[in-house]
């Protein structure tokens, strides 16, 4: 488990996010890894494997007994990176409600309406609601 | 202008990209959101509606090469869209690794709220060479592996995102039908539904 977080953390310096706490990468950041660690390893094991439906992913674990080590961990850390990414993106609305309601009520809702304008009005938003619009990769 | 460039990254990624010396693109997220925000109202044009007049093209005017453009393609030039280079296996829709990081461009632009709620066409298109039938054929299932690969691994709302086809109906130069310039995907907004 250690190891594990510190490899986020080593991927998070890598990307060149923040040294933020609680920061998110995205998706193309993210997979760039996978792209990286085991470009060679998806040639060589998984040449029909793809980048849809978890492919590759499933791939490199059928496989995990020839995949390089690197490879094996740094696949962690993308999937995780992915998911936390997805997680911020589900809950800037929530986090953003009261905003949404006090600067935006005029918008229709859906359609990411309401989101630009929260964008737009990033000086008098929340922290809270700023923050979580960074995290989700919004901005 | 929108091609890939081989060499210069974002100065973070360094230490990361220099493990695998590959082809990388100097593409970024906004210059994809630059390119296709601002649709003005919905566009009436079905994917498969485009689909068909590539096919109507190659059957209406056989031949090793198309003779002129798509009757479509005043109007789809009209749109904000956007060209870029995914590469796939040979013969192949499988999207090769060096490119897993443009799809996860194009995902990170969709998922923007600057282009959240709008319809887009992502568009296969390949060079001259080989029978055009064929090219209509890959350039779709690529169209459509892409989509999957956007849907699926990070999470675009499906309902918004159709792959469409065109082959070497819709070269992107004419004058040169086999260059490499040609071979391509379009990202096109259709605008709010």
């Amino acid at each position: 488990m250690p190891r594990w977080i510190l490899a986020v953390s080593a991927a998070l310096m890598l990307t060149g996010a923040p040294a933020a706490t609680a920061q998110t990468v995205g998706f193309a950041d993210a997979i760039k890894i996978l792209a990286a660690s085991c470009g060679n390893d998806i040639e060589s094991y998984c040449k029909t494997a793809t980048l849809a439906n978890n492919g590759i992913g499933q791939c490199l674990v059928q496989n995990q007994d020839k995949v390089s080590a690197k490879c094996t961990e740094d696949f962690a850390v993308v999937t995780t990176l992915i998911q936390e990414r997805l997680a911020a993106q589900a809950a800037a609305p929530e986090i953003c409600a009261n905003d949404a309601r006090q600067y935006c009520g005029d918008r229709k809702p859906g359609a990411g309406h309401v989101l630009r304008c929260l964008l737009k009005s990033e000086r008098v938003v929340s922290k809270k609601c700023n923050t979580a619009i960074d995290l989700a990769g919004y901005r | 202008m929108n091609r890939i460039f081989i060499g210069a990254l974002a100065a973070g990624a360094l230490a990361l990209t220099s493990i695998q010396a590959s082809a990388q693109t100097k593409l970024s997220r906004n210059e994809i959101i630059n390119s296709l925000q601002g649709a003005q109202q919905e566009v009436e044009l079905s994917a498969d509606e485009l689909q068909k007049a590539a096919l109507e093209n190659i059957q209406k005017y056989p031949g090793a090469n198309a003779p002129q453009s798509l009757p479509l393609a005043d109007k789809l030039a009209t749109l904000r869209q956007f060209n870029l280079e995914i590469t796939f296996d040979f013969d192949s829709a499988r999207i090769r690794p060096e490119s897993f990081e443009s799809v996860g461009l194009i995902a990170d632009a969709l998922h923007t709220p600057y282009l959240q709620g709008q319809t887009f066409f992502i568009v296969g298109h390949t060079d001259a060479k080989g029978a055009r039938e064929y090219n209509l054929d890959l350039s779709l299932r690529r169209a459509q592996s892409i989509r999957e690969a956007l849907v699926t691994t990070f999470r675009v709302p499906s309902d918004y995102l159709y792959a469409v086809g065109l082959g070497e109906e819709q070269l992107r130069d004419p004058a040169d039908p086999d260059a490499a310039i040609n071979r391509r995907v379009q990202l096109i907004n259709l605008g709010y539904r």
